[in-house]
């Protein structure tokens, strides 16, 4: 009947819409051509956007929206990485790679998974809050920092366990590793950075406590570490989350800097060039000099940031992309500020 | 001698003289006291005008002479050398006696002098004095002209009256006011008469007018009591009727009643007498609990039926007619008839048939629902007022929901955006802006609401300009609307329930539900109000929702306040008039410590998902009934959750403020470092999504 077309009710459009005004994107990478970027939303959903078209003089609104999007897992996506071949992610369940020919093609299919050992509690399968991925010597070791308070690392030549970091006394939220020795560090809600070598992985090389540390301690934001990176020397450490960012010098295990952010905490951080940037719970991006002196502070759509990523693959892609609690993700281009968003629908 | 001599004369000269000079001051200073010298001046002045001065001339004439020979003849003598002294001495006397008349002839002429100046001088000063009299008397004279030419302009007021004309006042006034032997021939008189005659006529006529008032009123009251009892004979008639309706029954006469009915459906405007047919059939064949009839006036109904033919032939000659009129109007500009008229049409515009359908749908113990459909002549659309009867056991008296009862609001939006405020035929935008009526919505206390639902059971279709009635579109509405209004009149109702105990600070879950909450939920409610969309428009953790259009204008908005010791959450509840099958949006403020909202903290974006994303949860089976207290209690479960594993909470000194009473195995998860929101009921345990 064309009046019953007429009015059709639009329950699916409303739940839509507040579906995206809800969504939160925990995790983003770029495909090895550095062509596309795909982002993982907290209702387990990869979007798939073609950054090329939407960075392209003649964008128009339809390249601002993803050219795929597919569900992957039941629960949030907290984390997402990326190999020559595989995209994988991780979060709630399993760690599943995804073959990049195939989401490219609209036609996911489950590469291979790697499932999380079985934990004490039993009640929940531990999440997965940070992946990272080491080549050396032509074998590839995957890091995953989990919710069972363990950091595993699997060889994916043959696709086992190769490792179990235990120690932290609460789940593991950030996993870094060093680029020049075979070492890495975890951040922990239990207010713990520890450094772990991985041929003596029963014991920590050392602990770091940010929080007993005057300069950088916030009592009323509590202990917990949301973020720790290592610079490319392998000299300095950077951390933060409920105390103040602040850098570590590796050998001395001294803080020398501290950033403060008054009301924020921060849950990302890395090392770009000569600078560091972070981000947290507030809609911008800061980028610091080594000196603790702010360098920009780069306002953002998201009100808590989760990601920030930059794509070094393709040169003429070049952008930071932030990523956060909202269904946009803001694309700069010379990193100063917003170029422009691209939106999870 | 001659040496001497001349000096002498001058000696004599100077002598002479000087009494002279002095004599005017001497006599000034002595004028008070001697009165001697003042008499010889007097007589001196009188002298003066006694004398002619020509003879004075010739006096001084001869004097001068006089001397002139005197000295010639002494100096001949004196040449001759034989100078006879007697001789001489009396020429010299002689000569200087002439002297004195000289100085008497010089003092004459200054005194004559003088006179001469007073007199010039008294002259001048009466000139004076008449010119100042003339300049009096010619203002005077400027004056009285302008006092004369205010005169002249004056206008008495009777002059603005209209009086009878003077041959009709010398026929209609009696002679004791008329005069006509004195006003014949005076004007003025004349005047005054008619002006006597005029007033007399006015009383006249205000007496009569009260007269008539009065007796106006009489009538008026007359008829008034006379209504009374006519509508005292209605219940009457009533009763009557009621009584003979057994014997009817016990006749079984019904069959008549409902060919009754049958044949006043033969006047039923057409898509009316869709609505009847149908609705009847579908409550024959499907539904018990409705009832049909037709109400209203036949004679009118049959009235209408015959006019409508021959209106259709006139109705293009009367465009013109009225075309030409209104030309005419607006060049005469007469508004107070051009705007009656225009009010005429647009009440013409809105008539309605009249003959109604009625739908009563009882809907279980809620109530009944009235509906009463109107067709309306000109416009060709059917509209609907409707009235809700509640049934005895349901709960009223809460303010915040008192409007949602309504008749004026309790369909809206029963198909999706579907108001029923403008009118559904495209076709009479044209005619409504023709009447500048521009918005169909003030007209609709009057008419009733032309919901869609109602055109299609009508049969009504406006896809193209000209309404088709069909059978088929009637029908296949039937079912579903009848569905839905039923859902409707249910869902408001147990929403008024929610209100009215929301109101009372209880949140009350029905034991279907109870599983979904664990048993103890500490923060209490209370306040609930109702709220305005400018209110929530205004709030900046709201802007979100009103730019997704999850929140409109037309929905209802309420502000709930909850408190756990010193925090205070503060909700604002977006209820759609769809509710529930829209679920209500909710967006929070949380006051502990500082102010936490969506915009700066990820927990509470998670705490307002539970209830705006997770609602379907909280609906079990077919029933939404309990959506909105359901959504409620979880956002109270959320609020305790959100204080027992704030980080702040623990890191005070002493005991926390909020003691842990849920039991969660992680107080935060992921990177975001979600709270555990989630109850499972199974173990009593949160955990996060």
């Amino acid at each position: 009947m064309a009046g019953t077309l007429q009015f059709r009710d639009h329950d699916g459009a409303q739940e839509a819409i507040r579906k995206q005004l809800h969504t939160t994107i925990f995790s983003q990478a770029f495909s090895p051509g550095g062509k596309y970027l795909a982002v993982g939303t907290s209702f387990g959903e990869i979007a798939v956007f073609n950054i090329s078209a939407s960075l392209s003089r003649n964008s128009n609104e339809e390249d601002m929206k993803p050219t795929f999007l597919f569900k992957a897992t039941d629960g949030p996506i907290y984390c997402l990485t990326t190999t020559d071949k595989f995209l994988i992610s991780a979060g709630t369940g399993d760690v599943i790679a995804w073959n990049w020919v195939d989401v490219l093609r609209k036609t996911p299919k489950v590469a291979w998974s790697l499932p999380i050992p079985t934990n004490r509690y039993g009640l929940s399968n531990p999440e997965v809050n940070s992946l990272a991925i080491e080549s050396k010597d032509g074998g590839k070791r995957l890091f995953a920092g989990c919710g069972d308070n363990n950091t595993y690392i699997w060889d994916l030549e043959s696709g086992s366990l190769v490792q179990t970091l235990a120690g932290h006394t609460d789940y593991v939220h950030s996993v870094a590793l060093k680029s020049l020795s075979d070492q890495c560090v975890t951040g922990s809600e239990d207010g713990t950075v520890r450094l772990w070598d991985l041929r003596t992985p029963q014991e920590p090389v050392a602990v770091i406590e940010p929080y007993s540390e005057v300069t950088c301690a916030r009592s009323e934001y509590g202990r917990w570490i949301g973020c720790v990176a290592v610079d490319p020397t392998d000299d300095w450490l950077v951390c933060g989350g409920g105390p103040k960012l602040s850098l570590w010098h590796l050998r001395t295990f001294a803080v020398t800097t501290v950033f403060d952010t008054p009301g924020a905490c921060q849950q990302y951080t890395s090392f770009f060039e000569d600078t560091i940037i972070s981000a947290g719970s507030e809609p911008y991006v800061n980028h610091w000099y080594i000196n603790g002196d702010r360098r920009s502070r780069v306002p953002c759509t998201p009100t808590s940031v989760c990601n920030v990523t930059i794509n070094s693959e393709a040169e003429n892609n070049k952008v930071l992309s932030v990523v956060g609690s909202s269904a946009k993700v803001d694309l700069c281009t010379n990193f100063g500020y917003k170029a422009l968003s691209l939106t999870v629908c | 001698m001659s040496a001497s001599s001349p000096k002498e004369k001058e000696k004599k000269k100077k002598r002479t003289i000087r009494p002279e000079i002095s004599a005017p001051k001497i006599q000034v200073a002595k004028k008070p006291k001697n009165e001697l010298s003042t008499g010889r001046q007097f007589s001196e002045e009188d002298e003066v005008e006694k004398r002619d001065p020509l003879d004075d001339l010739k006096e001084h004439k001869q004097a001068c002479s006089e001397i002139r020979n005197s000295i010639k003849s002494i100096s001949a003598m004196k040449d001759a050398g034989k100078p006879d002294t007697g001789e001489v001495e009396e020429l010299r006397t002689q000569g200087t006696l002439q002297f004195l008349v000289l100085k008497k002839l010089n003092r004459l002429a200054h005194i004559r002098c003088k006179k001469v100046r007073d007199s010039t001088n008294e002259a001048k000063q009466k000139i004076d004095q008449y010119h100042l009299q003339l300049q009096n008397l010619l203002y005077e004279v400027m004056h009285l002209q302008k006092e004369i030419t205010k005169c002249l302009e004056f206008k008495s007021k009777d002059e603005e009256i209209d009086l009878v004309g003077v041959e009709d006042f010398y026929k209609e006034a009696p002679p004791e006011i008329s005069r006509p032997e004195v006003t014949k021939n005076d004007p003025h008189q004349q005047t005054l008469a008619r002006l006597e005659w005029e007033l007399e006529q006015r009383k006249r006529l205000s007496a009569n007018f009260k007269e008539t008032q009065n007796s106006k009123n009489l009538i008026s009251q007359d008829i008034k009591s006379k209504k009374e009892y006519l509508e005292s004979l209605q219940p009457k008639l009533v009763s009557i009727m009621q009584a003979t309706k057994p014997v009817q029954e016990s006749l079984n006469m019904r069959f008549d009643e409902i060919q009754e009915q049958h044949q006043t459906a033969q006047h039923l405007p057409q898509p009316l007498y869709v609505l009847y047919m149908q609705s009847s059939a579908y409550k024959e064949a499907c539904d018990k609990n409705m009832a049909v009839s037709i109400e209203g006036d036949v004679e009118a109904a049959k009235t209408v039926e015959s006019q409508q033919d021959q209106e259709q032939d006139e109705d293009s000659d009367s465009d013109q007619e009225e075309q030409e009129q209104s030309k005419r109007k607006s060049k005469h500009r007469r508004h107070t008839t051009s705007s009656d008229r225009l009010e005429q049409k647009r009440e013409k515009l809105l008539k309605s048939h009249p003959l109604t359908v009625v739908l009563e749908i009882k809907c279980k113990e809620e109530g009944t629902l009235h509906l009463v459909f109107s067709y309306l002549l000109v416009l060709k659309i059917v509209t609907v007022t409707v009235k809700l009867l509640p049934g005895k056991d349901v709960v009223s008296g809460n303010i915040s929901g008192s409007d949602l009862l309504a008749p004026d609001s309790i369909l809206t939006c029963l198909y999706p955006g579907d108001e029923g405020k403008s009118t559904p035929n495209p076709a009479n935008q044209f005619e409504l802006n023709r009447l500048s009526m521009d918005s169909f919505s003030f007209y609709i206390s009057k008419v009733g609401h032309p919901y869609l639902w109602v055109q299609w059971l009508s049969g009504l279709q406006f896809l193209t300009a000209s309404p088709l009635t069909n059978d088929q579109v009637s029908s296949s509405h039937m079912e579903e609307t009848i569905r839905r209004l039923r859902r409707r009149v249910a869902s408001r109702l147990s929403l008024q329930k929610q209100l009215a105990s929301l109101e009372h600070g209880s949140v009350p879950v029905s034991s279907e539900y109870m599983s979904l909450f664990p048993p103890k939920i500490s923060s209490r409610l209370v306040s609930w109000r109702r709220s305005t969309y400018d209110d929530f428009a205004a709030l900046p953790y709201c802007k979100h929702l009103i730019d997704s259009c999850l929140a409109k204008d037309s929905d209802l908005f309420f502000t709930t306040c909850a408190e756990r010791g010193s925090a205070k959450l503060k909700v604002e509840v977006v209820v759609s008039p769809d509710y529930p099958r829209t679920p209500p949006v909710m967006a929070v403020v949380l006051q502990w410590r500082t102010d936490h909202t969506n915009l700066n903290d990820v927990n509470i974006r998670d705490m307002e998902a539970e209830v705006n994303i997770h609602y379907g949860e909280l609906i079990k089976g077919k029933s939404h009934d309990q959506l909105l207290t359901n959504q409620i209690q979880r956002m109270l479960m959320c609020f305790d959750l959100f204080l027992e594993t704030e980080a702040g909470n623990e890191a005070m000194e002493g005991p926390a403020e909020f003691p842990k009473e849920k039991i969660c195995p992680r107080m935060t998860r992921g990177p975001i470092r979600s709270k555990p929101y989630k109850y499972l009921p199974q173990m009593g345990i949160f955990t996060q999504r």
